[in-house]
């Protein structure tokens, strides 16, 4: 494929029509189409794929435009078709000239200053027990982490894996505010 | 089937499946179980939510050095892609930089101390990239600082010391402060000068007095004047005409024959005795010389001078 015609822009209709081909409820298709969008990401990435945002958005660019045809007749797992069109466009990629990554930029120490003080701005927006949460389970490490989280699963009277799923959520929070204030911040 | 019955659901631990999933992030799953567990990441519920809480772990276990070399690579290679990944692991450098060193506990404890230093070094500017150079600058000073001592160390000692501890003029006028340095609050200072030894004619100028044997009765003699200086002395420079080679020893006597100054072991046409004035009065005096091996100490010249 040219990379004229891989550049096409999704119509708003086709992006609508996806999301009501995923599920119905609104709030389901965007829950359904986050999930499928980072699967796909995740399989980009395990193969070695040094774009896997940018194919994944093309994988369901392209799924949007052909649902207007197959939505009456397909049967089965919708994520199994997204999952069919992906490998084309891996296919595609693979065969494209190899462009060299450009490097990482390196954090300078001004930049980590900053990012510490955004990270005690948000820690401070965090709930009294949501702070006192991460701060044990980032406490200790190896063994006495492993210690230390099955004892702080034992005082809030819940499995590892429970604690394990708070300690995700509060770190998507944090992380959310901690880009948001690097952009206020300029950097 | 229910939720806990589920092996995918993120609530049930399963050791070897989450070992699986820690592969595949890292792309080291093998050519035939990879695409059996992509078909399964797309259709299984609840597979999803495990492998983002195993991302984050190994995002946890990356940022605290846990990762063996090649997981690291790996980890580098195939794990570290997106600007999601890169974000997630950035929280977990902060918040293993924040709280898994040692004393995270102590700190822990008492978080707005150590959060109101971090406010008062950015209220203060010290976080700002021109105390960075100022410190810079101040270290290379220090540097060059030290080499030019080492360098001119010598040099430079010699004349502070020198500014420091001037040389001292002749004692004449005021002997008192040679011998009893006026620096009252360090009077046991290493670098204090001692007191200038008697026999040093660079900073005295004795009087000095030639002497011939001659007898006693002889009219003319040689005058030595009186000082009040309590470190002065006359030098008398004996002339000697008998045997030089040997010792000789020299006693200067009053004129009633009280011994005033013993002096041994001498040799050379010309002695020298140094006398100090404040062993010495007005009138006569006979300096009596002898061989210093004969233990009869007898006389082998006698010579006089008057002191006035």
């Amino acid at each position: 494929m040219s990379p004229a015609k891989n550049f096409q822009l999704l119509k708003q209709e086709d992006f609508d029509r996806l999301l009501t081909w995923l599920d119905s409820d609104p709030n389901g298709a965007g829950l359904s189409y986050e999930r499928i969008r980072w699967r796909l990401i995740a399989i980009l990435a395990s193969r070695g794929c040094a774009v896997p945002e940018e194919l994944a958005d093309e994988t369901i660019d392209r799924v949007a435009r052909r649902v207007a045809d197959i939505r009456d007749t397909y049967v089965g797992d919708k994520a199994i078709y997204f999952l069919g069109v992906m490998n084309n466009v891996h296919h595609e990629y693979l065969k494209r000239p190899k462009m060299a990554r450009p490097p990482e930029a390196v954090d300078d120490v001004e930049v980590k200053e900053k990012t510490h003080l955004c990270l005690d701005k948000c820690l401070d927006k965090l709930t009294a027990n949501s702070r006192h949460m991460i701060e044990r389970y980032y406490a200790a490490d190896k063994k006495a982490k492993i210690d230390l989280r099955k004892q702080l699963a034992a005082d809030s009277g819940v499995s590892l894996n429970t604690l394990r799923l708070r300690a995700l959520r509060i770190r998507e929070k944090l992380q959310a505010c901690i880009e948001q204030c690097l952009q206020t911040e300029g950097l | 089937m229910t939720d806990m019955a589920n092996p995918l659901n993120p609530a049930v631990s399963d050791g070897p499946f989450d070992e699986m999933i820690r592969r595949f992030l890292l792309g080291s799953l093998s050519a035939s179980e990879q695409p059996l567990f992509e078909q399964r990441l797309m259709s299984d519920v609840g597979l999803d939510a495990r492998a983002r809480l195993i991302e984050l772990d190994l995002a946890d276990d990356y940022a605290c050095g846990r990762l063996t070399i090649s997981d690291r690579q790996s980890f580098e290679q195939r794990f570290l892609v997106t600007v999601d990944r890169r974000q997630r692991l950035r929280v977990s450098e902060l918040l293993h930089d924040r709280f898994s060193f040692s004393g995270a506990m102590e700190r822990a404890a008492r978080p707005e101390t150590d959060r109101g230093a971090k406010r008062l070094r950015h209220f203060f500017g010290l976080d700002r990239p021109a105390w960075r150079i100022a410190f810079g600058a101040l270290i290379v000073l220090i540097l060059f600082g030290t080499v030019l001592l080492v360098v001119k160390g010598p040099r430079l000692a010699e004349r502070l010391t020198n500014r420091i501890i001037p040389k001292r003029s002749t004692p004449r006028s005021a002997p008192r402060e040679v011998n009893h340095p006026t620096n009252i609050s360090s009077p046991e200072h290493p670098s204090t000068p001692s007191p200038m030894p008697p026999h040093d004619s660079a900073t005295q100028s004795p009087q000095t007095v030639a002497l011939f044997p001659t007898a006693p009765d002889a009219v003319k003699i040689p005058t030595v004047t009186l000082s009040n200086g309590e470190r002065d002395f006359v030098r008398l420079k004996l002339a000697v005409t008998v045997d030089q080679k040997v010792p000789h020893r020299a006693e200067v006597l009053t004129i009633g024959g009280q011994s005033v100054l013993l002096v041994d072991r001498l040799q050379g046409p010309q002695i020298e005795v140094d006398v100090p004035m404040r062993s010495l009065k007005g009138g006569k005096y006979r300096v009596r010389l002898s061989d210093a091996r004969d233990v009869s100490k007898k006389e082998v010249a006698s010579y006089y001078f008057l002191v006035q």
